[in-house]
């Protein structure tokens, strides 16, 4: 069984977006992890996370995260997370992860932060 | 209902309490599957969509943490339930070892994940194999 998660890579505003669609789970999260190395290849500004397409995210999904902010900060470049769905905010918040990343509830004030 | 104690012999849940049993290839990564069956489950428990989106959460990380990074081998889930209370034990069957470098971000989390969402998770042993299991009750009315 394969499951769908769309993740797209593209240059706006300065900053490179990582926009993912469908459940990050064991699963899918390798091909968020490939988006976001493919962000950090580019090497322009700010990584922009953009998840208000995903509907399901587990620890393996957040661990991926966690690894590219650290992969970020090492570079000395900023990730910003855009999150609208309440039941994402929530694995956020019951984890702690709203102290670690900086949270958007949409893409544009990600981009312009 | 109550969780099967660690270091268990016997049948246990597994043949027991255990209205549904779930097995699923590890590596054909199914957590879908297992997502979707305590979803069912516990629609036919009572639980509200709010209660049901925490389980399906809360079940992959039960799964997770008793797969600790393995490719291979299957995964056993058995779910108990009964109206405002679900039980869950998963249980792995193989012979890959843990694979757990790497997993300490993960790991953590998921233990967060637990603590916040179900009233009771911990690991139990099956018949010489790792497991875990929760217990996740409806809240009160008013509560």
């Amino acid at each position: 069984m394969e499951q769908d998660i769309e993740i797209e890579v593209r240059n706006r505003d300065g900053s490179t977006v990582v926009a993912a669609r469908g459940e990050v789970d064991v699963a899918t999260a390798p091909a968020l992890r490939d988006g976001l190395d493919e962000a950090l290849d580019h090497d322009i500004g700010t990584v922009v996370v953009d998840l208000t397409g995903v509907t399901f995210i587990d620890s393996t999904g957040l661990g991926v995260l966690i690894g590219a902010r650290r992969r970020c900060v090492e570079a000395g470049r900023d990730l910003r997370v855009v999150v609208a769905e309440p039941r994402i905010l929530k694995v956020f918040e019951i984890t702690g992860l709203t102290e670690l990343f900086t949270i958007h509830p949409s893409l544009e004030p990600a981009l312009g932060a | 209902m109550s969780p099967e104690p660690t270091g268990s012999t016997g049948s246990g849940p597994f043949a027991s309490a255990a209205q549904v049993e779930l097995t699923l290839s590890v590596a054909d990564d199914l957590l879908v599957l297992a997502r979707l069956t305590v979803s069912a489950v516990a629609t036919r428990a009572g639980f509200d969509i709010e209660e049901i989106e925490d389980l399906r959460l809360a079940v992959d990380e039960l799964c997770l943490q008793v797969l600790l990074g393995r490719r291979t081998g299957r995964l056993v889930l058995a779910m108990a339930a009964e109206p405002g209370c679900i039980d869950v034990w998963s249980r792995y069957e193989g012979t890959e070892e843990a694979r757990p470098d790497g997993l300490d971000d993960e790991g953590d989390l998921s233990e967060r994940i637990l603590d916040a969402l179900v009233d009771e998770h911990g690991p139990f042993v099956h018949d010489g194999r790792p497991g875990a299991f929760l217990t996740k009750r409806r809240a009160l009315a008013g509560g």
